[in-house]
């Protein structure tokens, strides 16, 4: 199974330290030594606010994505537990875009790539997992409310076998009060 | 905030029942300046020349069409200079085409053809050739056109739709960030 | 009450207070007392984050908090849920309170407040009947010309229903800056020397004459937000102001009425600025001194919650930089009072051994520690300060007792008219901090939220004007303009906008009104009337708020990342 991040709007405070720490995850330390102007800041998770919510919304890691499924280019591929985009091989058509049902997917500036007109190359944007890097994901490690969590398959079976044997054994007392 | 990105048209196959209202209105609109083009068929003196292609398979059919991408690959595979971004949208400039099929080749979804270029109601020809002057034909998103694209505005089935990619996208994340609150408590 | 106490609260009224944006480690403790269960109740006309997860939203009209309050002590004492004991032992002048609060019954709060007066009856109950209940104020009482009232009708709340003198309860100020706290330890403040040592009272200046061996003043001084008046109509010639040597504050960007503050700036003889950066009040100063950040010098903070903790040096500064406390020791001694201090610990010792309260809390201590929460009387390693005051009820007045004062609920100063029909308050962001000298030196909080910032309008407003997110508009008050973006959002009321203070083209203190709570000095930031207007060549108004900021940021000397560097 898929490993995925998932946010709980209970804890969130909307502050979007996750939307810096996944910058920074990403870029690495050297947008700090660059000129500001010269690395693009493209969070690959979103902070939704509402009149009644707070919370990051990040890519579900699919086991059946439409977004790999309508890549022209296969662009999009599995590994390791995640989906990843292949920014090289990604033209930009924004198929992905449309097909995922939960805005996960965003176009983000190439800094200093351009296309044949000169005008700024763009290519698809999300969730890696911090795929390829050490410590897990960077939202995850930063959050100061402890609002996200990497859901993993264990986790997520030991629930759904908890659940079960609570909803079972629920509904055997309901038949033998006495016990 | 200022558009970012492109929009682009998209079809759906559940709705398409393969009337090519959208491809015949693509064509009219283009062409009523450009070939005088009227409400009647005694009008049309040129070829039709859509800019989206309906598209039959097995299962069903729907017309397929121009993403407008952003890194997009006819643009970079025009050597003449013929595609451009203008307004964040790809636009292919007739005049300037020369039919060199580079853009066909590299577009992975087929949304370009070479179709015959009319102007004033008649052919452009060429010297040296019987045949006429063609021109990569892909959808503009009706650009300079009252009402926006006419395929969605003429599709009796409504299967067709002008999507801001990033302002769904902002709508999507609403809606998963609200489902998000069935979830909170699941462990 | 310390910070850590917070989320061991039975119930907490959060009262214009939103730590998510202003304190978000406040706000940690907020959201861990929701989970441990305690009861929210927060009082702010915005959903804010903490109003999202409270028990009971009280959604305010701007502008009516001691209604609010007086009505809340009205059904506390109306329904018999006051602690009488507690009243009777503890406290003085309940009497003359009640006849004040006789009247703000929650039918009569209604319509000041917008709040039915059956929602303040619930969160009245919730407060009174829920041990411990603490209260935690922020700006959204103290910027109104009506502040030190709310605060002792919040005071009056705590009183009447016993929540004072034990842990995560009482009334806790959560302050505006992160060293407010310790600037008023230290005396910065017209009217007292370091540990709130009155300045008018003679023992106190002869104890600081004999420490400090020069003749010192028994006048009390003058409040910063007086200062542009001294200097552009003062008649007095002796009292008229020619110099203002401005320390880590950017009043150019911070003060009301702006243009109010450049006239003054500008009319001042001579303007001394000493900060970490360069800032809007930079363009006026006639000498600017740069001093070391946060990590490249030691010292000690105040915490809200009257903590001293100790800073300390990370990094060695480059350039032509010093410490804070160098600098004023070096002016001193140019001046001809030499200060010939080694470290801040020598400056620490002498300010601790001069104020009764600050005495035991030596470096030692705050380094064993962690920190000390004055007061802190005895240098002996046992007293370790005090987590929260007036313990058992026993209170800092000469007769142990609290004081009720009743005060009469008044509007703001600057009402909605036909001209101006919307209101405008001040308000923060979490990312930039204050008038952001620092941290729109921070790229990627830069990344996050650059100029011309936001106004915030209710979705019904921003429709009836035909505005979209991000579009840029123009915003007026009777006193100036300034052009922001739209930001179209449910969480604030139709009529009202709000605005981050920060923005250097965004400036909402363009906009805001200098009149002043009488006892604080503080002005009215929360509440002055405006009118936003749609801008309908947007392109020219995009290369507009660009010129405006290349051009000032080509004042300050900025690198705008366009020319040669490295």
């Amino acid at each position: 199974m898929n490993y995925f991040v998932k946010g709980n709007p209970d804890l969130c405070i909307g502050c979007r330290t996750c939307m810096i720490g996944c910058v920074v995850a990403h870029e690495g330390k050297h947008i700090f030594e660059v000129d500001p102007d010269s690395y693009s800041f493209n969070p690959k998770l979103h902070m939704v606010k509402t009149a009644n919510l707070s919370v990051p919304v990040q890519c579900k890691h699919c086991e059946n994505p439409a977004c790999m499924a309508v890549c022209p280019v296969g662009a999009i591929s599995q590994k390791d537990h995640c989906i990843v985009i292949d920014t090289e091989k990604c033209m930009g058509c924004k198929s992905c875009m449309d097909a995922c049902p939960f805005g996960a997917i965003n176009m983000t500036v190439q800094t200093g790539k351009f296309q044949a007109d000169g005008t700024e190359k763009k290519v698809a944007n999300k969730c890696d997992l911090c795929y390829g890097f050490s410590g897990g994901p960077a939202c995850v490690r930063v959050c100061p409310t402890e609002a996200l969590t990497l859901v993993t398959e264990d986790e997520l079976g030991d629930a759904m076998e908890r659940k079960r044997a609570e909803a079972a054994r629920n509904a055997y007392l309901e038949t033998h009060p006495q016990e | 905030m200022k558009k970012e990105i492109g929009s682009f048209v998209v079809g759906d196959s559940t709705k398409c029942t393969g009337c090519k209202a959208c491809e015949l209105a693509c064509f009219t609109v283009h062409n009523r300046k450009s070939n005088h083009l009227g409400k009647t068929v005694g009008t049309v003196t040129v070829p039709v020349t859509p800019r989206l292609f309906l598209t039959k398979f097995e299962q069903g059919c729907m017309p397929i069409q121009c993403k407008h991408c952003e890194d997009a690959p006819c643009l970079n595979a025009c050597t003449k200079g013929a595609i451009s971004r203008i307004d964040h949208q790809v636009i292919v400039d007739a005049e300037k085409c020369i039919g060199c099929k580079d853009c066909m080749q590299a577009c992975p979804f087929g949304a370009i053809a070479l179709l015959p270029y009319a102007r004033d109601g008649r052919l452009v020809g060429q010297a040296m050739s019987s045949e006429p002057k063609v021109f990569a034909s892909k959808c503009d998103l009706c650009e300079g056109i009252e009402g926006g694209p006419a395929c969605v505005r003429v599709c009796p089935h409504q299967a067709l739709r002008l999507v801001d990619p990033e302002a769904e996208r902002e709508e999507k994340n609403i809606r998963a960030a609200e489902a998000l609150l069935l979830t909170k408590n699941w462990r | 009450m310390g910070i850590p106490e917070i989320e061991d609260a039975g119930c907490l009224l959060c009262f214009g207070y939103n730590g998510a944006d202003s304190h978000p480690i406040v706000a940690r403790r907020i959201v861990r007392g929701k989970q441990k269960g305690m009861k929210i109740i927060c009082a702010d006309p915005r959903v804010t984050e903490t109003a999202r997860i409270s028990d009971i939203h009280l959604q305010l009209k701007g502008g009516s908090n001691l209604a609010l309050v007086n009505a809340m002590a009205n059904v506390i004492w109306n329904e018999g849920l006051a602690d009488k004991k507690f009243i009777d032992e503890h406290t003085k002048g309940f009497d003359e309170f009640l006849k004040v609060i006789e009247k703000y019954t929650p039918e009569y709060a209604e319509p000041i407040t917008h709040i039915p007066a059956e929602t303040i009856r619930r969160a009245a109950r919730v407060y009174a009947t829920t041990k411990p209940a603490m209260i935690l104020y922020g700006m959204g009482v103290c910027q109104f010309t009506q502040a030190v009232d709310v605060v002792k009708g919040l005071a009056n709340l705590a009183l009447m229903t016993g929540n004072f003198g034990g842990p995560s309860m009482g009334i806790g100020p959560v302050r505006g800056q992160n060293n407010v706290q310790g600037a008023c330890d230290m005396g910065a403040l017209p009217n007292s020397y370091p540990g709130y040592q009155n300045v008018t009272v003679p023992e106190i200046r002869e104890k600081f004459e004999k420490a400090w061996g020069v003749p010192l003043s028994d006048q009390v001084g003058c409040p910063i937000t007086h200062v542009p008046h001294r200097i552009l109509h003062e008649k007095e010639e002796k009292k008229r102001i020619h110099a203002y040597y401005i320390f880590g504050e950017d009043p150019a960007q911070s003060d009301p009425d702006l243009a109010e503050v450049r006239e003054a700036l500008d009319k001042c003889d001579f303007v001394v600025m000493q900060d970490i950066y360069m800032n809007k009040t930079g363009l006026y100063a006639d000498v600017i001194l740069p001093a070391t950040a946060w990590g490249e010098n030691e010292g000690i903070y105040t915490c809200a919650d009257r903590g001293f903790q100790r800073v300390r040096k990370l990094i060695e500064p480059e350039g032509d930089m010093r410490p804070d406390w160098q600098i004023i020791a070096d002016i001193s001694t140019a001046m001809g009072y030499p200060m010939n201090y080694k470290n801040t610990e020598e400056i620490w010792n002498e300010m601790i051994d001069l104020c009764p309260s600050f005495t035991g809390a030596t470096y030692e201590k705050i380094e064993k520690y962690g920190g000390v929460q004055w007061p802190c009387r005895d240098k002996s390693m046992e007293d370790k300060g005090t987590p929260y005051l007036h313990k058992d009820g026993i209170f800092a007045t000469k007769d142990h007792k609290a004081l009720f004062y009743g005060t009469d609920w008044h509007p703001p100063v600057e009402l909605e008219n036909d001209q101006y029909p919307m209101t405008l308050s001040t308000v923060r962001e979490v990312g930039h901090y204050s008038v952001r000298t620092m941290t729109g030196n921070c790229r990627t909080l830069r990344n996050l939220e650059d100029e011309p910032g936001w106004v915030q309008m209710n979705t019904e407003d921003c429709e009836k004007m035909n505005l979209k997110k991000g579009e840029l508009v123009k915003i007026l008050s009777k006193r100036g303009y300034c052009i922001t973006r739209c930001l179209p959002t449910d969480r604030v009321k139709p009529g009202a906008t709000y605005m981050t203070y920060q923005w250097w083209i965004g400036a909402c203190n363009e906009l805001t009104t200098a009149k002043l709570d009488p006892i604080s000095n503080t002005p009215e930031y929360k509440y002055c009337a405006c009118r936003v207007e749609k801008i309908e060549d947007q392109q020219w108004a995009e290369r507009h708020v660009m010129e405006l900021y290349d051009d000032i940021r080509a004042q300050m000397g900025i690198d705008t990342g366009k020319g040669a560097k490295a």
